[in-house]
């Protein structure tokens, strides 16, 4: 099993020194995506929003982590099953077991991803001595950089994608439902050992804006498609987004596209350090200037992009979808997505 | 059983209907209004299409429900303006917020206070520490009780919206099945399941589809804490083998509600104790559902389970439970033989119009067991099974 550190912690170290350097003594996680950043944990994965609960605890003084799960499946080698507190239906019961976690007693500055009103209530209760802080900056600030590692499990995961979105390129037909290529894409990338789409696949007859629901609908000739695909492999999230032409492009099909991937160029170019992406953002034609790791997270528009941030960058012109992830390199912008831009 | 999962399904009632009982609760509640950002409270007030997710891509892309007890229509805020219900008007359709952006999330608890007035109550579901701050002015309470009263009684069209999850999830399995052989491995299967469930119609996926390879004894690992069997865990890509024992769990979706189907395998020929435990599995749903009628409570449905295994190991997973509810989430009140423990189960009082899952498993420890899923409609009269039977011999 692989998962996104394997059987390395160098996530969690790099995230106990950022807590040392903010002064957080402890961390209560409930966001699988950032939990399995820190952790590596490779667990069962739902679908949408939980409310916060405490699901995860790193503690800064004996420099680890203990998860909320049933056994040991799953964890990475350096966190074995004595790193484990058992689930329970009883906040009350929970909350126990997370105040016994060694070392959280103790800690006066615990940061958490979340406010559940009642969760919080009963958490103040049983860790008298603990400040409850937003810890959203210091994950988010820890987590933006990646490391070669993290960018090869991403490349890893867009390969995945592309190889789904191959397939589904290979179903495009007139008379083929927008669903049946969805189904496409969850087959191929499930023989490829991906096991869930990142998010439902949106392979659509393009609109006036682009739609993110494949139904019944039929492709006809003279069509736009737009197929945006993404994949979890080992945590990582790995996406693409392109536009295809059903039957042959007409002359102000290929212009949109050819205006649609210059807005991408343009905005991956600029995409570099100190550069904050607000701006960027504000274009009409651009959808999405996101970081992207083991989840796709905004950055705030005033927040200047660094040396080694991933970032997903979706543009959209007259029908044509295009999407990219680009790595934010020291001499150069580039694009880890590998797949034609053009309609054909 | 076909005829019935192709009964039409009224959209608009479905909304007005949901939204009707979600206002009374929440007004008996006291709130002037819910704030929704959690996925399954969103699609329950409002009916709003958001693509299913990985939480790590649903989480920054929230939609969000402000729902008035006044009666006036609800606010969404959305990244997909073409998931929105058509009985929105547009000025009610708003774009998408970041809600873990300071900014973004002013800009929401400043439309809040417009909206509501000063001094009023709002029940929220989840909170974001942004948002935590942006509506530090108001009062705000936990939204869930209320919001967990109006869905544990089932409108007529979410009936139908199960039921035809439950249908479709049935039909793929019985399509992907055959695949399960030495070899195949279970990322295989999901592709196949996934693939066969979008052709079907369904347009998500509730969770990670679980065949999950059950070692005969919880002492083989994975180690557990609870001492029961650690279920359920991720897939990989391991190829199943003669001989292996697989517990099935899958759930898709249709209109937002969820089907949840498990059942067990034998990969090759079956375990000589498999017809055995099936049989007694089958007999603690007979008898748990032959307990389930309004008035009836969780503890009757328990002990229905206990005295059937009298003598033997617990018929559920104890760190999960004999029943849950189904609806926009994929697990919801009322849960009963949770570690809550006996009180809270007789406390739990069903009436018609709940639906409930039941998921007993039976478990001799070195031979391994069985875990199926039956779905229950709590009926005036007793109960009605929206799903197949989940024993073998009985379908």
């Amino acid at each position: 099993m692989t998962t996104p550190t394997g059987d390395d912690r160098a996530h969690l170290d790099r995230l106990l020194d950022a807590m040392t350097a903010a002064g957080v003594d402890a961390l209560l996680l409930g966001h699988e995506d950032g939990i399995r950043w820190v952790t590596g944990a490779d667990r069962l994965r739902l679908t949408g929003t939980r409310p916060f609960a405490p699901a995860c605890v790193v503690v800064r003084a004996t420099r680890t982590a203990h998860l909320l799960a049933t056994s040991d499946a799953g964890l990475p080698a350096f966190l074995d099953v004595d790193h484990v507190y058992g689930p329970s239906w009883d906040l009350v019961t929970l909350a126990t077991r997370v105040a016994a976690v060694p070392g959280l007693a103790r800690a006066r500055t615990v940061g958490t991803d979340g406010t559940d009103p009642t969760v919080e209530d009963i958490l103040a209760a049983f860790l008298p001595v603990a400040t409850f802080v937003d810890a959203g900056p210091l994950l988010r600030g820890v987590r933006r950089r990646t490391s070669p590692a993290d960018r090869a499990g991403i490349a890893a995961a867009i390969d995945v994608a592309q190889r789904g979105l191959a397939t589904v390129v290979g179903t495009v037909a007139p008379g083929v439902t927008e669903r049946r290529l969805s189904g496409a894409f969850a087959g191929r990338i499930g023989r490829l050992g991906a096991t869930m789409p990142a998010f439902a696949t949106a392979t659509c007859v393009a609109g006036t804006a682009p739609r993110s629901f494949p139904g019944e609908r039929t492709l006809a000739a003279g069509d736009l498609v737009t197929l945006r695909g993404g994949v979890v492999l080992d945590g990582w999230l790995g996406l693409v987004a392109r536009t295809r032409a059903v039957g042959g492009a007409t002359a102000g099909q290929v212009s949109a596209a050819e205006a649609a991937l210059e807005t991408l160029r343009l905005v991956t170019t600029a995409c570099r350090p100190g550069r904050p992406v607000g701006s960027l953002r504000a274009r009409p034609d651009v959808r999405a200037v996101d970081g992207l790791g083991t989840d796709l997270a905004p950055i705030g528009a005033d927040d200047p992009l660094a040396v080694d941030d991933v970032c997903w960058i979706e543009v959209a012109v007259d029908g044509v979808l295009l999407g990219d992830v680009v790595h934010v390199g020291t001499d150069a912008t580039v694009p880890l997505t590998g797949v034609p831009y053009g309609l054909g | 059983m076909a005829a019935t999962a192709d009964a039409p399904i009224d959209l608009d009632r479905l909304r007005r209907d949901r939204r009707e009982r979600l206002v009374t609760e929440a007004r008996a509640a006291g709130l002037d209004a819910v704030l929704l950002i959690g996925s399954a409270g969103v699609t329950y007030a409002t009916g709003a299409d958001t693509p299913t997710a990985d939480v790590g891509v649903a989480r920054p892309r929230r939609t969000v429900a402000l729902v008035p007890t006044d009666g006036s229509l609800p606010h969404l805020w959305t990244w997909w303006p073409d998931g929105a219900p058509p009985d929105l008007p547009v000025d009610h359709v708003l774009p998408g917020l970041h809600l873990d952006d300071d900014h973004d999330a002013a800009a929401l608890g400043t439309a809040v206070a417009e909206r509501t007035g000063t001094g009023a109550v709002i029940g929220v579901d989840d909170r974001t520490w942004s948002l935590r701050r942006a509506l530090v002015d108001l009062t705000t309470v936990d939204a869930r009780p209320a919001l967990g009263r109006a869905r544990l009684v089932k409108t007529p069209d979410e009936i139908a919206c199960i039921r035809r999850a439950q249908h479709l999830n049935e039909r793929a399995i019985a399509e992907i099945g055959p695949l399960v052989a030495p070899g195949t491995t279970p990322a295989e299967l999901t592709g196949a399941f996934l693939e066969c469930c979008a052709g079907l119609g369904a347009t998500g996926t509730v969770l990670d589809p679980v065949w999950q390879v059950v070692a005969p004894a919880v002492g083989a690992g994975p180690r557990s804490v609870t001492g029961d069997v650690a279920f359920p865990v991720a897939g990989g890509t391991d190829p199943f083998a003669d001989g292996d024992l697989v517990w099935v769990d899958t759930g898709v979706e249709v209109h937002g509600y969820g089907s949840d189907y498990g059942t067990t395998w034998d990969v090759g020929a079956a375990h000589p104790r498999r017809a055995e435990q099936w049989s007694r599995l089958r007999a603690v749903l007979d008898a748990v559902t032959a307990a389930v009628r309004p008035g009836a409570t969780g503890a009757d449905l328990t002990r229905a389970a206990r005295e059937t295994e009298a003598g033997r190991r617990t018929p559920w997973l104890r760190h999960l439970y004999l029943a849950h509810g189904i609806g926009t989430a994929p697990a919801e009140a009322p849960l009963i033989g949770t570690d809550l423990g006996d009180e809270v189960d007789a406390a739990t009082v069903l009436g018609p119009g709940t639906v409930l899952v039941l998921e007993p498993v039976i478990w001799d420890d070195g031979d391994g067991g069985v875990r199926c899923e039956e779905i229950l409609l709590v009926t005036a009269g007793g109960c009605e099974r929206l799903s197949a039977p989940g024993t073998p011999e009985a379908r």
